[in-house]
């Protein structure tokens, strides 16, 4: 395994260090949000599991044996726990209105229609399954390696790929009208 | 590579050949240099993908949510915190000692000159190594 390239700041952490700790926020904290809300497609919950998954990063920092596992890889894991909690309540107590999607407002250099667009695509990818929606984001969204996403998956690199093919492709369907040539 | 494991990965990983699998870069270099037009049109279908899955944007971190995250995480006292209070705390209650002693001291001095009679009980019974007034006053 190549040095983790958190451990360093990770090690401040355990040590209480107000810099390290602020660092670390502004290091994982937005990707975790953005894992969360992938997954989830709903602001509000997305928000819970970030700030569930950074306590237990402080819980985990002091305890943290270097070498072992890489870190990104452990928050990954522990984000997509999280969120599959999340998803499996909703199947056990389903709602009467279905949940908010992310509003993707549009960036000051993009207008109404990427958007729009934007919004789409979430919808789209919240009508794939899960293990799907889990391997796109972590491959597309996230920039994770097939190795590192088949390891946070617990899965072979070879059903990592089938399961990337068959998202993408159904993204491909439902966008259809987009991505057409 | 063939072509059609060449479309396999762009259909998987989609058209930016850096995401794809480190194993199998260097042969589909060698195959899109082989044939461009092929290569390009196969990535090309990935692009539009990777092009519309791109405007779904992240959220954006909540100022509130960062703070609460930050507030949760245990920090160390700051540095020689608590044993710089208990210090001055021990310094402050020698001080006081020694100044409670040297009263008790000049007292002692003092009775040893003049029988202090009218002298605060406390003070009578330091002077009679008593520790605890209560004695002083049960004997008296």
């Amino acid at each position: 395994m190549d040095s983790d390239p958190d451990e360093e700041l990770l090690a401040r952490v355990a040590q209480g260090d107000p810099a390290a700790v602020r660092a670390l926020t502004g290091r994982k904290l937005p990707r975790v949000l953005a894992l969360a809300g992938r997954m989830l497609g709903e602001a509000s919950e997305a928000e819970d599991v970030a700030q569930e998954a950074m306590i237990r990063v402080w819980r985990q920092a002091p305890t943290w044996t270097p070498g072992v596992a890489r870190f990104d890889t452990w928050l990954h894991r522990v984000t997509l726990n999280l969120c599959y909690d999340r998803l499996r309540r909703r199947r056990e107590i389903p709602t009467e209105t279905p949940p908010e999607q992310v509003d993707v407002g549009p960036a000051p250099d993009r207008g109404l229609e990427a958007a729009d667009v934007g919004r789409r695509v979430g919808s789209a990818m919240q009508a794939l399954p899960d293990r799907q929606r889990e391997a796109v984001a972590l491959c597309h969204y996230q920039d994770l390696t097939n190795i590192e996403a088949a390891a946070i998956m617990g899965v072979s690199v070879e059903a990592l790929e089938s399961l990337l093919s068959r998202g993408r492709r159904a993204l491909r369907v439902a966008l259809s009208d987009m991505v057409a040539p | 590579m063939t072509r059609d494991r060449f479309l396999e990965l762009a259909d998987a990983h989609g058209s930016a050949v850096a995401r794809w699998p480190a194993a199998e870069r260097e042969a589909a270099a060698i195959l899109m240099a082989a044939e461009p037009e092929f290569a390009r049109q196969s990535l090309a279908a990935a692009d539009r993908l990777d092009a519309a899955l791109d405007l779904w944007a992240p959220l954006s971190v909540p100022q509130g949510l960062r703070e609460v995250v930050i507030a949760a995480a245990p920090l160390a006292r700051p540095r020689g915190g608590l044993r710089a209070w208990l210090l001055g705390a021990g310094v402050g209650a020698g001080l006081a000692a020694a100044s409670a002693a040297g009263l008790v001291f000049g007292v002692v001095l003092s009775g040893n000159l003049a029988a202090p009679t009218d002298a605060p009980e406390a003070v009578r019974a330091a002077m009679a190594g008593y520790d605890d007034l209560s004695e002083t006053t049960e004997g008296a």
